[in-house]
């Protein structure tokens, strides 16, 4: 420093002195009014005027001089958008070699006595020659000469590197520079996490930060250089220009929303003294305190500014993704074919052209269009048009204007429902949820969801706004889902191995909808300032439920995983999970192997979507071990928790089913049915079957044959009888009907209640409704004997033609003595294949075991079916299991 | 000057965390770990598939106390981190030769 000091001109104090005092006044003058463009124009006008002068000194007095050589600013002091503790890029580009080698000694002069001044330089010599060529090592320099400015030296050379060297380079370079420039901006938005709703954000690098916008006016300038092959300035390529889809009021509140984020990191500069971007808590408060941005010098609170902020934010990731969107499709002829394939895609209402779907009629569409089109964008990972984005705009004023007479919890119409829930389980549902939201649908759709719209709420764990947060618990859903149909099962760098362990649960869902609707809903009560965030999420969900006409056993499962979603997460940190009785305690609150699922997922999500480091491999573990053992507690407790005529659940289903009949038969009805049977049926159901019951004596077979989603359910009731529940599996194998799902009980007095869920192999039911009310006939002539089951399996062809095995499982059959104190407890896993729990069944019965509880469950194309087994009503003795199992081998390895 | 290392169930945290804290031990390092000493663990199956608990999920507590404060924190620990079964943990002390802030240089237990 004292060497360098020694070198400056006699006058340099004073220029030290005049710096930082134009530097103070600068600083001053923001400090008053708060404007970030204008301290960044005058900042650059003061190191403008600095430069001249030390050029004047230290290179030619004549500011056109010498010939052959200029000096140029670039970057963001190019723009004339000089930060406080910024970096200043200057190039000095000459005609070639020779014309700056005698310069060499006064520009590192130069360069020093800068770096004296405080201003932090970064200069570097050029030839021409090498300003025209694409540095794809260095990226940033060649983007930095899309803002090149004169300051002095050679005003002919500045001209012919601005309107030959340039525009040549961009010219031929074009779509590399692109290419390159999305690649890095695609690293740098992965690098934040793919979300512009950080609770301390960087708003220069995060997205929807400056450097977004810079992007998208470069991608602008790029391409309208490109196009017209002339040298097109800053102000004359604005984002959507060039574009006849232009929408004019997008490209003003990107501008505001620059504004702003200028203002804010003049801010951040001050306050930290240094070129440091990240707006933490601490600094959101004394912006708030300001009014920076909003109404300077009139305070507003934190979590408003901080709204303020995100508004602004979105705006800019919104024209910057057009931006990247508009320049995509010249990167690779094949990408492009990828793309234009995809048109297929096309369907009445929507084409996708591209990889964006477009509306093809203008005129609004209805709740059903306009959810279709989102449906669309998550079943096959595309994104919305311009127009497509002004058409659902359109559409949901018209929406609103019925809407507006009445309240805005008013009930929609009976088909919005379905159409919701059909794009809650798809590879895109976060992305296609994000855009619904930014776009003002989901508002409109779910209005609790307003309340934690762009929400800060403080702590030292969540990393994203609590809307945002709710959408990464969704990603993560989609993720998992992915991955359950990756074969690799590669580990997931903070899910760990066990990432394939959920994926595979996620797989099972039987209403993955239900739990993608919880998860939207299960923070919106962070939206109520003094209430447990969890009753205030319930009575969200109680009023949405109404609003969309959910059924209400669905109604009842979303909110079970409102109100538990933080038990699994508490009974993993705070209880000992290895001890029975907090298996027992948890296991009860979840009541059911299909909510524990669910609750297992919303859980994992929720952890997940805290921050990227959240679910440490070590969590994962525990809440799947968790899981885990729950679910096995499920199929080994089954049999000892029966209800009693004196349980207090036999008297809340009593009271709920007064008006089906007389109590003390209600109450003789459910005795000796597992626990489970009420949590897995709805009291219509139970109702139905008690009036079924009622009438066993006349009509000692019923069934009903029901659709339920993508898959039929036949219940059976009768009373206990040999081959009966291998009577109904036969029957509907030889029906070609391939079992999912039995849950088969029965009551004290012996009355069987069987509920079997299948897949409808050849569409029979659906194509052939008649056809129903034939398999419950042949059902009822099997169970009485008309009709024989052997008989009708006979003249089916080979099930294993049926279905195609992509995975070898091979056959185990295991015992459990322990268990259950009145049964044996059998185990049977084996490759899923129709006609399968027929074989099982009929091999059991054949052996006079009888079946008194079943649970057959498939994940995939493996079945997992567990049996509760008596022989002569008492357990099955050691030597005869082993009959059994080389009973079951033999017959399950025949074809 | 002592380090106190203290591996936990990880159920009892929050209790040992606030007696900690109520006997003016505010700064821990909390660690998630795995492992086992005479409590083995054990084999769980899970749909037909077997896989083995045997490195069980603790939680590890790290304290940097001056000597006066350790008898105290160990009887903290030992009333809140017990439950009398096998895998209540261990607790570790180590003699500490010096402690120094990095913010202000500050050394021995006033960097504590």
């Amino acid at each position: 420093m004292s060497e360098n000091a020694t070198s400056l001109p006699s006058e340099q104090p004073s220029l030290t002195d005049a710096c930082a005092a134009q530097f103070s006044n600068l600083k001053a003058g923001f400090e008053a009014k708060g404007g970030g463009i204008q301290f960044l124009r005058l900042h650059s006008a003061h190191v403008d005027s600095v430069i001249r002068a030390l050029y004047a000194t230290l290179i030619s007095p004549q500011v056109d001089a010498p010939e052959g050589l200029c000096l140029v600013a670039a970057g963001g002091y190019g723009r004339e958008e000089l930060f406080p503790f910024s970096d200043l890029d200057l190039y000095f580009v000459a005609r070639d070699e020779p014309a700056w080698k005698p310069y060499r000694e006064p520009i590192a002069e130069m360069a020093r006595t800068l770096w004296d001044l405080q201003m932090r330089v970064s200069h570097s010599t050029r030839t021409i020659e090498e300003c025209g060529r694409l540095h794809s090592g260095n990226l940033e320099f060649s983007v930095s000469l899309l803002d090149v400015r004169y300051l002095a030296g050679d005003l002919a050379l500045f001209e012919r590197l601005r309107s030959q060297t340039i525009l040549n380079l961009i010219v031929r370079d074009g779509n590399d520079l692109v290419r390159n420039l999305i690649d890095i901006t695609s690293e740098r938005h992965a690098k934040h996490g793919k979300t512009i709703f950080h609770l301390e954000p960087d708003v220069k690098e995060a997205p929807g930060g400056l450097r977004d916008y810079h992007v998208a006016r470069w991608l602008a300038r790029i391409g309208a250089i490109s196009e017209n092959r002339r040298w097109i300035g800053p102000e004359g390529a604005m984002f959507d220009g060039q574009k006849p889809t232009n929408i004019p009021g997008q490209t003003l509140q990107a501008q505001q929303a620059f504004e702003f984020l200028s203002t804010v990191r003049c801010f951040l500069h001050f306050q930290q003294g240094r070129n440091d971007n990240l707006l933490t808590y601490e600094l959101h408060e004394k912006a708030a305190a300001l009014g920076l941005g909003v109404n300077y010098g009139e305070s507003v609170g934190p979590a408003q500014w901080m709204r303020n902020y995100y508004r602004h934010v979105r705006s800019i990731q919104h024209i910057t993704t057009h931006a990247i969107g508009d320049s995509l499709p010249s990167r690779s002829s094949l990408y492009g074919l990828f793309q234009d394939w995809r048109s297929r895609l096309s369907n009445p209402d929507f084409s996708v052209l591209r990889g964006k779907i477009y509306p093809r009629s203008l005129a609004p569409g209805g709740w059903t269009t306009l959810l279709s089109l989102f449906e669309m964008m998550a079943r096959h990972s595309l994104e919305l048009s311009r127009e497509a984005e002004r058409w659902a705009d359109q559409s949901l004023d018209a929406l609103r204007a019925p809407a507006n007479e009445g309240s805005g919890d008013s009930i929609l119409s009976a088909e919005v429902w379905p159409a919701l829930r059909r794009l809650l389980a798809l590879p895109g549902t976060a992305d296609a949820l994000r855009a619904m939201h930014r776009l003002g649908v989901l508002a409109e759709l779910i209005p609790g969801f307003r309340l934690i719209d762009a929400l800060v709420i403080r702590d030292f764990y969540h990393r994203y706004t609590v809307d945002e947060h709710s959408f990464m618990t969704i990603q993560t859903l989609c993720e998992l889902r992915r991955a359950a149909k990756e074969t690799d099962g590669r580990a997931d760098e903070n899910f760990g191995a066990w990432r394939r362990k959920f994926a595979e649960i996620c797989a099972e869902l039987e209403q993955p909808e239900l739990l993608t609707l919880a998860l939207i809903l299960h923070d919106t009560g962070k939206g109520m300032p003094g209430k447990d965030h969890t009753i205030g999420s319930l009575e969200v969900a109680k009023s949405v439920c109404a609003r969309l006409g959910i059924y209400s056993a669905d109604e009842e499962t979303v909110a079970f995983l409102i109100g538990r979603h933080l038990e699994m997460s508490a009974t993993v940190t705070r209880r000992d999970i290895f001890d029975t009785e907090t298996l027992r305690s948890f296991a009860t609150k979840t009541a059911t192997p299909e909510r524990l699922k669910m609750l297992c997922l919303l859980t994992c999500a929720d952890i997940n979507a805290v921050n990227p480091e959240a679910l440490t491999p070590w969590k994962a573990e525990m809440l799947w071990q968790l899981y885990a053992m729950t679910a096995n507690y499920f199929s080994r407790s089954v049999d000892q928790d029966r209800l009693q005529p004196a349980d207090e659940a036999v008297a809340i289903s009593g009271a709920a089913l007064a008006a089906r009949g007389d109590p003390t038969r209600l109450k003789a009805f459910l005795d000796g049915f597992p626990r489970r049977y009420l949590a897995a049926h709805s009291p219509s159901e139970i109702g139905e079957h008690f009036e079924w019951a009622q009438k066993i004596a006349q009509r000692p077979v019923q069934v009903k044959v029901r659709r339920r989603g993508a898959f039929n359910e036949i219940t059976v009731m009768a009373t206990d009888r040999p081959f009966l529940f291998a009577s109904v599996a036969g029957t509907l194998a030889a029906w070609g009907m391939n079992i999912l799902k039995v849950e088969a009980l029965a009551n004290r007095s012996g009355l069987v209640l069987d509920v079997f869920r299948f897949h409808d192999l050849h569409r029979t039911l659906e194509m052939n409704p008649s056809e129903i009310q034939r398999l419950e006939e042949s059902v009822v002539d099997v169970l009485s004997g008309a009709k024989n089951v052997a008989t009708m399996m006979k003249g089916r062809v080979n099930p294993n033609s049926l279905l195609g095995a992509k995975v070898k499982i091979p056959t185990q059959v295991s015992f459990d003595d322990a268990s259950s104190s009145r049964c044996t407890i059998l185990e049977v896993i084996a490759q899923d294949r129709p006609g399968l729990l027929y074989r099982v069944s009929a091999t059991l019965a054949e052996l006079a075991c009888n079946i008194e509880v079943a649970l057959i469950e498939t994940e995939a194309q493996k079945a997992v079916d567990i049996f509760y087994l008596t022989r002569q009503s008492a357990k099955i003795d050691h030597s005869f299991q082993r009959v059994i199992r080389d009973a079951l081998l033999e017959r399950l390895a025949k074809p | 000057m002592k380090k106190l290392e203290a591996i936990i169930q990880t159920s009892r945290l929050n209790p040992v965390k606030e007696a900690l804290q109520e006997i003016g031990v505010d700064g821990m390092t909390v660690s998630e770990v795995r492992g086992h000493g005479r409590q083995k663990g054990h084999t769980e199956v899970y749909r037909g598939n077997e896989y083995t608990v045997d490195l069980l999920p603790k939680i590890k507590i790290e304290i940097f106390l001056p000597d006066q404060l350790v008898d105290s924190a160990v009887q903290s620990i030992l009333k809140t981190a017990k439950t009398g079964k096998i895998g209540d943990g261990k607790i570790f002390i180590y003699k500490v030769d010096e402690a120094i802030r990095i913010r202000n240089e500050e050394r021995g237990d006033a960097a504590l």
